[in-house]
């Protein structure tokens, strides 16, 4: 089709050759970074929903991040000790399948969604910016002060949790998985952003006042896309949680609500990749300069000056033109 | 005669102690232009708002077909057919032409909550998309980003999204704003052709259109109507004459 298309494949497929590589090489290790660009690129897709199609700056995305980790560390630590999560008003046991807590991860962060983008979505710009992150340190704070689930020092749990057919402990197995719902996942946005609803999003994003105008509501619109953005960024926290096999309130950081946005800006806003190739260049970045000096998120914080400056389309918007060029010279 | 399409009763609208509407009553009947003119500060952006529903009159009842239409928000209002352009261009700067005018399709049929399937493959949005671009004589430049259109260009597929939501009333502020003489003569004969879509209250200073466009004028000065009537009468209206035409009665 056309060349949108074509650097979105590009950069899924790199990420697979990659991971695929590093597995042939026995580079175990190199999988797990690769499964992590994987995660959280999904975290960012999620995010690019709301942020690059939706005009929603939300610097709280860490809170549905945090939920999707806490929801499986809660079921998978409760599988362990057999104790039921809720006897009232109803039981509810863990578990250590994984189909069975991503909808809950992701049914707990839509509701979260849900709360907060109604409340938050009656203000704009700089203003919902804030709300955002004030509900998303609010959960942070809670998460710290809630002994029952490790508190400040967070929830480990020892046993990766299962997928029917697959060893979830073999990286390349994992990685595929991740690397699966990352894909449905750029599917869901490539599709919804380019149907009846998509066309309504991305023009409350760009005037409001003409949306109305012509009989649409801007905030339910906003809001739908503000929940499935959610839902999306709280599966990637729950695929990280059974990464790590840990969980803890730095989940809920404005830090991390910042790395995810950082991933969305760096590979191109409202591009379906651009979140996928900044958390991929991300992690990069931190592997390979983070033992030379401890302060490389400085030069990150460069490249992103440079980006926001002199390339608003990101990494990718970066690659069209140079193609652009390339066919046209 | 008819009853209208449109009729505003008693409407007042006050910021703090300055009333821009006072006591306004008018009708938009079935195929008539309207005219709505006044000087700067008459307070017709005001009136115009508060008819879709942009701000809320502090007294004063609107009907729009018969149907007291002041509780709806302007979504709502737009969805019954009250189709608005602006004084300042209005669309969507990164979409097509194409693109702006099937958003007005989708708006106006009210089914913005479909999830899947390719919107420009919709045939439902798109063929009357074409109709409508085609009324409004853009045919061809339906694939064109709306932020590189010429100003007329513009105005005309602010038209295009007008007629998409099958309007029962126009509210046209100031369409020939910014348009050259060329530009301003082709837009009154498309305006002029409007009529047969659906009525039009045209807010607008260009006096050659207003004279050669409205079949009834009202005259807004300090929030209040001071006159309603033909052509002819608003021209002999001494007050008019006095207060807005600039001349010495």
């Amino acid at each position: 089709m056309n060349r949108d298309l074509i650097v979105n494949l590009v950069i899924f497929a790199l990420l697979v050759a990659v991971a695929l590589g590093a597995h042939v090489a026995g580079q175990g290790f190199t999988v797990t970074l690769a499964t992590k660009a994987a995660i959280l690129g999904l975290a960012g897709v999620g995010l690019n929903l709301a942020l690059g199609y939706g005009g929603l700056v939300s610097f709280g995305h860490a809170a549905f991040f945090g939920i999707g980790g806490y929801v499986t560390g809660i079921f998978a630590s409760h599988a362990a000790n057999g104790d039921p999560i809720l006897t009232l008003p109803f039981t509810l046991m863990g578990s250590n399948e994984m189909l069975g807590i991503w909808p809950m991860a992701m049914l707990a962060a839509a509701l979260a969604a849900l709360l907060i983008g109604a409340l938050s979505l009656r203000t704009s710009g700089v203003y919902f910016i804030m709300v955002t992150l004030a509900f998303a340190q609010m959960i942070y704070y809670f998460a710290i002060s809630w002994p029952r689930y490790g508190g400040e020092d967070g929830l480990s749990f020892y046993v990766r949790n299962s997928f029917p057919g697959l060893n979830t402990f073999d990286p390349i197995q994992y990685f595929a998985i991740c690397a699966g719902l990352l894909a449905l996942a750029l599917l869901f946005t490539a599709v919804v952003t380019q149907s009846r609803f998509g066309l309504a999003l991305q023009a409350t994003r760009q005037n409001e006042q003409r949306s109305t105008a012509v009989g649409i509501r801007a905030t339910p619109v906003r809001l739908t896309a503000f929940v499935l953005s959610a839902m999306i960024t709280a599966l990637a926290g729950a695929l990280y949680a059974d990464l790590n096999r840990f969980v803890s309130p730095s989940m809920f950081s404005w830090h991390m609500s910042g790395e995810i946005m950082v991933f969305v800006i760096l590979g191109g806003v409202g591009r379906l990749c651009g979140p996928v190739a900044g958390a991929a260049v991300f992690i990069l970045l931190e592997h390979l300069l983070g033992p030379v000096s401890d302060h490389w998120q400085a030069l990150l914080g460069l490249m992103l000056l440079a980006i926001v400056l002199f390339a608003p389309g990101g990494l990718i918007g970066l690659t069209l033109k140079a193609l652009r060029r390339t066919e046209h010279g | 005669m008819a009853d209208p399409i449109l009729s505003i009763r008693g409407l007042k609208k006050s910021f703090g102690a300055l009333t821009a509407t006072d006591d306004v009553s008018l009708d938009l009947f079935p195929g008539e232009i309207h005219a709505l003119i006044g000087p700067n500060g008459a307070g017709k952006s005001t009136l115009i708002k508060q008819i879709v529903g942009e701000i809320r009159p502090n007294e004063g009842t609107i009907r729009f077909e018969g149907q007291v239409i002041d509780r709806l928000d302007a979504a709502a209002r737009a969805r019954l057919g009250l189709a608005r352009s602006f004084q300042v261009s209005s669309v969507i700067p990164d979409f097509t032409v194409l693109q702006n005018v099937m958003l007005a399709v989708a708006g106006a049929d009210g089914h913005v909550f479909r999830f899947h399937r390719p919107a420009l493959s919709d045939r439902t949005l798109t063929e009357p998309a074409r109709f409508h671009i085609a009324h409004a004589g853009l045919s061809g430049r339906e694939g064109t980003r709306a932020s590189v259109l010429s100003h007329g260009e513009r105005r005309k597929l602010e038209i295009a999204m007008a007629l998409a939501l099958r309007p029962r009333a126009f509210l046209l502020d100031e369409p020939m704003a910014g348009m050259g003489l060329e530009g301003a003569k082709q837009l009154t004969a498309i305006l002029s052709d409007l009529r047969s879509e659906a009525p039009i209250l045209l807010v607008e200073h260009d006096m050659d259109a207003v004279f050669a466009l409205a079949d009834r004028i009202s005259v807004l000065v300090y929030g209040r109507i001071i006159a309603t009537g033909s052509v002819a009468e608003i021209r002999a209206n001494p007050e008019v004459r006095r207060s807005y035409l600039g001349e010495e009665a």
